[in-house]
């Protein structure tokens, strides 16, 4: 896992509809460290996707650099794991062969695959699902794929894009803790894109406020680890930031 | 006994009670016709009795002429069809990743599906001569356009975010192609050959009684010629029953299983 650094990001689109070019990006620069783990949150609208988006190489930047491991981000690559929202599993491989489609496309081996899958969804407590197809999951299980599937190929960075957004509450709070879970066993870094301030101060060490595509503040989140719900939901440092991210979210 | 078989195999039970219901109405038919033929006294020209066209039909099999044409038919109707799909996937498939030639083709290609079919055959006769080829052309026809309209279709509503996962995993062009782009459009692919084969069955036919010497159609229009009207019936019911054995027992359980193994259709 390596460094991530965003330098004066810009991003315009042509909006076809009012016939003018439309500001997603105005000017975003930030410094991921390898190893950290930086949400990203704001309002819809505020350009967090489009931000991830321009990292995973989906969208050019309009202006500005992304460097991963100080080389220049020229299109998707395999050195930028991405999660989906929509988890974005493909139907037609079952849950192992979704693990290791990354490894796959590298030319590794059927035996050392076997061992990948194995590992990876041993993480994800997905060891059972191994021969099933993703829609014979649930949802937090489609997801939990979703994640390992990105970690399997071992990426430098790993990008986020409000992956439990659409999973139930209850969910999303287990989804949540193993995510920690893993993220403090093997430290990748880290961009996790979410419009939830609660998620965001349980996960990262830094949270970037973004407003109308300008960084509005970022807000460092001095909590100890090993984190989990269980502790942080009546723990009053948790609610400070929240309450210090929420306010900023709200005014932005 | 058919208690029992409910309780014990439900499954073989549910297939046998459909088939059932599938040919019961076609037995029904075979008995009113019986029926109405000998009841009226129909002049066996106009139309046999069952026992005629059975009669003629067991002539047709003893001597080996059903078998030719029946031969001569499913050999165009392979030969054509494979073909065309070699063609149309790889065609429809370069056409799906691109949205520019995709909005450029697309008319062009539902006007191509609407014509394709016996609207080929005088044409196909004045570039290939009589017999095989042209008709193979228009077997071809019939089912490319489909084919490659089906794939475009199925290339085209994979959902982005497939491509994009494939892509930050590192899949190249053409891994992309071949583990994403072509099993993401096989369920349209297939149901593009299952339509495409019917157009095509119905093309063979009404090609076969212009432009060859053997071969189903060419049977019927044969049979017309000396007035062979069991020969006619016996060969239209051919005709029938091999798109219908063709359909339900291959085509439409390829489609479902497609369609169901990849997930696309919701299982409850």
């Amino acid at each position: 896992m390596k460094s991530l650094a965003l330098e004066n990001l810009s991003k315009t689109y042509f909006d076809p509809y009012r016939g003018t070019q439309l500001t997603a990006i105005k000017d975003v620069s930030l410094n991921v460290k390898e190893g950290d783990f930086v949400a990203v949150v704001g309002p819809s609208g505020c350009g967090k996707s489009t931000i991830l988006n321009m990292i995973a190489g989906f969208v050019p930047v309009t202006s500005g650099r992304i460097l991963v491991d100080g080389r220049e981000v020229k299109g998707p690559g395999p050195d930028r794991g991405v999660v989906f929202q929509s988890h974005a599993l493909f139907p037609w491989k079952t849950v192992a062969e979704n693990v290791t489609f990354g490894p796959k496309m590298r030319g590794v081996g059927k035996q050392e695959r076997a061992k990948i899958a194995e590992e990876y969804l041993a993480l994800a407590g997905l060891s059972h699902a191994a021969d099933q197809y993703p829609a014979e999951l649930s949802g937090g299980m489609q997801q939990r794929v979703g994640v390992v599937r990105a970690l399997a190929n071992n990426p430098d960075v790993l990008l986020m894009d409000e992956p439990f957004a659409s999973v139930d509450a209850q969910t999303r709070m287990t989804l949540q803790e193993e995510l920690t879970r893993i993220w403090e066993e093997r430290r990748p870094t880290v961009v996790f894109i979410t419009h939830d301030v609660s998620e965001a101060v349980f996960l990262a060490n830094r949270v970037v406020v973004l407003s109308k595509g300008l960084v509005l503040e970022k807000v460092e989140i001095p909590l100890a680890r090993p984190r989990s719900w269980e502790r942080l939901v009546e723990d009053d440092k948790f609610k400070a930031l929240s309450n210090q991210v929420l306010q900023l979210v709200r005014s932005a | 006994m058919a208690d029992e078989a409910v309780i014990f195999s439900p499954v073989p039970y549910r297939r046998t009670w459909q088939a059932v219901k599938f040919v019961a109405p076609l037995l029904l038919l075979v008995l009113l016709w019986q029926v109405v033929v000998s009841a009226f006294d129909v002049n066996p020209r106009i139309f046999p009795d069952v026992p005629t066209v059975l009669r003629a039909g067991w002539e047709t099999i003893a001597n080996g002429s059903l078998a030719a044409h029946v031969g001569a038919s499913m050999l165009r109707v392979s030969v054509g069809t494979v073909l065309a799909i070699v063609t149309a996937v790889p065609l429809g498939i370069a056409m799906g990743v691109s949205k520019g030639v995709s909005d450029f083709l697309t008319p062009l290609f539902r006007f191509f599906s609407v014509l394709a079919g016996i609207a080929w055959i005088p044409i196909a006769t004045l570039w290939f001569g009589y017999g095989f080829g042209a008709i193979t052309f228009v077997i071809f026809n019939a089912v490319f356009f489909v084919v490659a309209y089906n794939t475009l279709l199925g290339v085209s509503t994979i959902p982005m975010p497939l491509r994009h996962a494939a892509a930050s995993l590192g899949a190249g062009r053409w891994q992309m192609l071949t583990q994403v782009l072509l099993p993401g459009a096989l369920p349209n692919i297939v149901t593009g050959i299952r339509t495409g084969m019917g157009f095509a069955w119905r093309g063979l036919i009404a090609a076969e009684m212009i432009a060859t010497n053997v071969g189903l159609g060419y049977m019927l229009f044969l049979a017309r010629d000396f007035y062979r009207t069991e020969v006619i019936v016996f060969a239209m019911i051919v005709i029938g029953l091999i798109w219908l054995v063709l359909d339900r027992l291959l085509l439409a359980p390829l489609e479902r299983a497609t369609i169901e193994r990849w997930g696309l259709v919701q299982r409850s």
